[in-house]
């Protein structure tokens, strides 16, 4: 099974997790909005 | 050429270099008369891959029954003679000597102007489907093995007989779309042949043995081709039973080898047990296994069930989105021998017309390099989807664009950190010269989109067309691809007071540059980095796919940035032009 990780939508602030493969460019979508402005949260 | 693998592909459009691997036979193909005398005397026995392994083979064989050339093949890896204890009983046998233990792989290149896809597919394996008992039950075959069964040149010379015991099945079922439309278990799409090859089947067993009693386990049956309905009631009116359900579970009675179904008919609701003694399993089918070869030598594209794209699945469904390029039969998708003939001819049609012309038209849209500012870093050459840039980064020599191969994304351009690739028509100073222009007055009042040819731009056309309202303060820029939108493009049009600012692309499997627009996405990824650390919201660089039929979402997407926009305040906006007010530099045409 694919890793997880967490992602914040840049549209609409909801943050929620998705399927990340480092390396791996995918198209991502926000479940709560259907924007792609979805932005991968690094640890700080 | 048979026997033989592509090795590498080089070249584009009226110059591509195939090389091919044709492997070593070691029989000599024009002295072989395929008389078997050295199949006969062959000690070694293996499963028969043309047979699916319901018979054996030799070492040394021949394929099968037709292959061309007429002529035996050794394998090898199976071969005593080429152990430490050497055989070579096939060596004395043979009376015309053409048999050599020291035949090598050869090497061959060859020139093309165009090539033609038709890998073809593979079959789903069923055995993960546990229900169905397939490899735990001898009487539960695939389709594929049924046709060899059934085949007059096959491991029974065409006699239907069970596996357990060798004797004709009374009575035969048939369960459609295994692995097929299952998403969690197989694959979602339809396999589009399995309906009619079942149907065809199930008459030639009637024609051949009219006592057996035939079941056709069902989802619904797609006769949709041209006579197929026709063939569909011939084989009910010849005593085939079609039942609504696919069966649960099968059970095997240990001391007969007979099969019991359960099954649920969806017409009535009831469940019922059928006892047959024979069940084929209509598998679907899946791509090659090993189409990522293709893909990556040709730089292809592939949809999201696997088989290889089209590049427009209307105006180009024969083309590769790499020019020269163009597909038959199921490496575009799973179809049935009339629709694989069809866009064969379609195929040929297309790659004819363009060697025929003896010339490329190329799109006056292409990238040139400046060889003065080129450092030969050979970014460009990474994110060129056509690979029609080649640097000698080790040299220092300058990266050259292949014109013919080039399709004007102009991924390359927005790549290269040192300005020294122009996009023709779509320069960094023509499209800089936009910005400024369209956030001259008012810029805190408008949004910004940067909008793709093929898909963002056409679906505002088509939101336009169809009087979708969105607010009129956004302004488009059209760049061919949004792998074409320059960092510089964006940290611009905030340093010109742009309040949000819009990319957007096509999806990801619309791409018309076939992947250019996965470097849309890293590249807004970095900006989004970039933009926190200069103390600028991320929130105000959107990212959006649309594709042309997406009107509606065009007008919801400016809707949202309209209503981000709205938040941001002029005090960002101002602190954001003292940022990057060493970004706005001459603006030359």
């Amino acid at each position: 099974m694919a890793e997880q990780a967490e992602f914040k939508c840049l549209r609409c602030g909801a943050e929620f997790l998705l399927p990340y493969t480092p390396g791996v460019t995918e198209e991502r979508t926000c479940p709560s909005c259907s924007s792609n402005s979805v932005r991968r949260k690094k640890d700080k | 050429m048979a026997y033989s693998e592509i090795e590498n592909v080089t070249g584009y459009v009226g110059s591509f270099t195939v090389t091919v691997r044709k492997k070593a036979r070691y029989v000599d193909v024009g002295e072989c008369t395929a008389c078997g005398d050295c199949e006969d005397v062959c000690p070694v026995t293996s499963p028969d891959e043309f047979e699916i392994g319901l018979s054996t083979r030799k070492a040394i064989y021949q394929p099968f029954p037709q292959a061309v050339p007429s002529a035996y093949v050794l394998n090898i890896d199976e071969c005593l003679g080429n152990n430490p204890i050497a055989c070579g009983k096939c060596l004395e046998a043979c009376d015309k000597e053409c048999i050599n233990y020291d035949d090598e792989d050869e090497l061959i290149d060859f020139e093309v102007g165009t090539i033609i896809v038709c890998v073809g597919m593979d079959v789903y394996d069923p055995t993960a489907l546990d229900e169905f008992g397939y490899t735990r039950y001898e009487n539960v075959i695939t389709s594929m093995e049924f046709e060899r069964l059934i085949n007059s040149g096959g491991p029974t010379e065409g006699h239907l007989v069970k596996l357990t015991d060798g004797t004709q099945p009374k009575t035969v079922a048939f369960i459609q779309c295994v692995g097929s439309r299952d998403e969690s278990r197989g694959n979602p799409y339809c396999s589009n042949f399995c309906c009619m090859n079942t149907v065809k089947d199930c008459l030639l067993i009637k024609d051949h043995y009219p006592d057996i009693d035939i079941k056709v386990f069902y989802i619904d049956i797609r006769a949709f081709g041209k006579g197929f309905e026709d063939l569909f009631q011939r084989s009910k009116d010849a005593g085939t039973v079609y039942i609504r359900g696919i069966p649960g579970e099968i059970e095997e009675d240990p001391d007969t080898g007979g099969l019991r179904l359960y099954v649920e008919n969806t017409t009535d609701g009831g469940v019922e047990r059928h006892d047959v003694d024979m069940v084929v399993l209509s598998i679907g089918a899946i791509p090659r296994r090993d189409s990522d070869v293709i893909q990556r030598l040709l730089t292809l594209q592939r949809s999201q069930d696997g088989f290889f794209l089209e590049a427009h699945p209307k105006l180009k469904p024969v083309d590769a989105a790499t020019q020269g390029v163009f597909f038959a039969g199921c490496a575009e998708s799973p179809k049935d021998i009339k629709d694989s003939v069809t866009q064969a001819s379609a195929a040929v049609a297309r790659a004819n017309r363009l060697m025929m012309q003896g010339k490329v038209s190329v799109e006056a849209i292409t990238s040139t390099v400046i060889p003065e500012l080129c450092k030969s870093c050979g970014l460009c050459v990474k994110v060129c989807p056509y690979h029609a840039i080649s640097c000698d980064t080790k040299a220092k020599a300058p990266a050259v664009v292949v014109e013919a191969a080039c399709s004007g994304c102009g991924a390359c351009s927005a790549e290269c950190p040192f300005g020294a690739i122009v996009m023709k028509h779509f320069t960094d100073g023509q499209i800089e010269a936009q910005i400024d222009a369209l956030l001259e007055h008012d810029a805190h009042d408008k949004v910004l989109a940067f909008a793709c040819n093929w898909c963002s731009y056409s679906g505002g056309d088509l939101a336009g067309t169809n009087r979708f309202q969105y607010p009129a303060n956004v302004r488009l820029i059209r760049t061919m691809c949004s792998g074409r939108v320059d960092k510089k493009f964006v940290l611009r049009a905030f340093a010109m007071g742009a309040p949000i600012v819009l990319v957007s692309g096509c999806h990801f499997t619309d791409c018309h540059y076939i992947n250019a627009v996965r470097w849309t996405q890293r590249r807004v990824e970095k900006l989004w980095d970039e933009l926190e650390k200069k103390g600028i919201r991320p929130e105000r660089l959107q990212l959006e796919w649309i594709s042309a039929a997406e009107g509606q979402r065009f007008a919801t997407v400016m809707r949202a940035v309209e209503d981000l926009r709205r938040k941001v305040t002029a005090k960002e906006i101002e602190h954001t032009r003292k940022v990057l007010a060493d970004v706005l530099a001459p603006v030359e045409v």
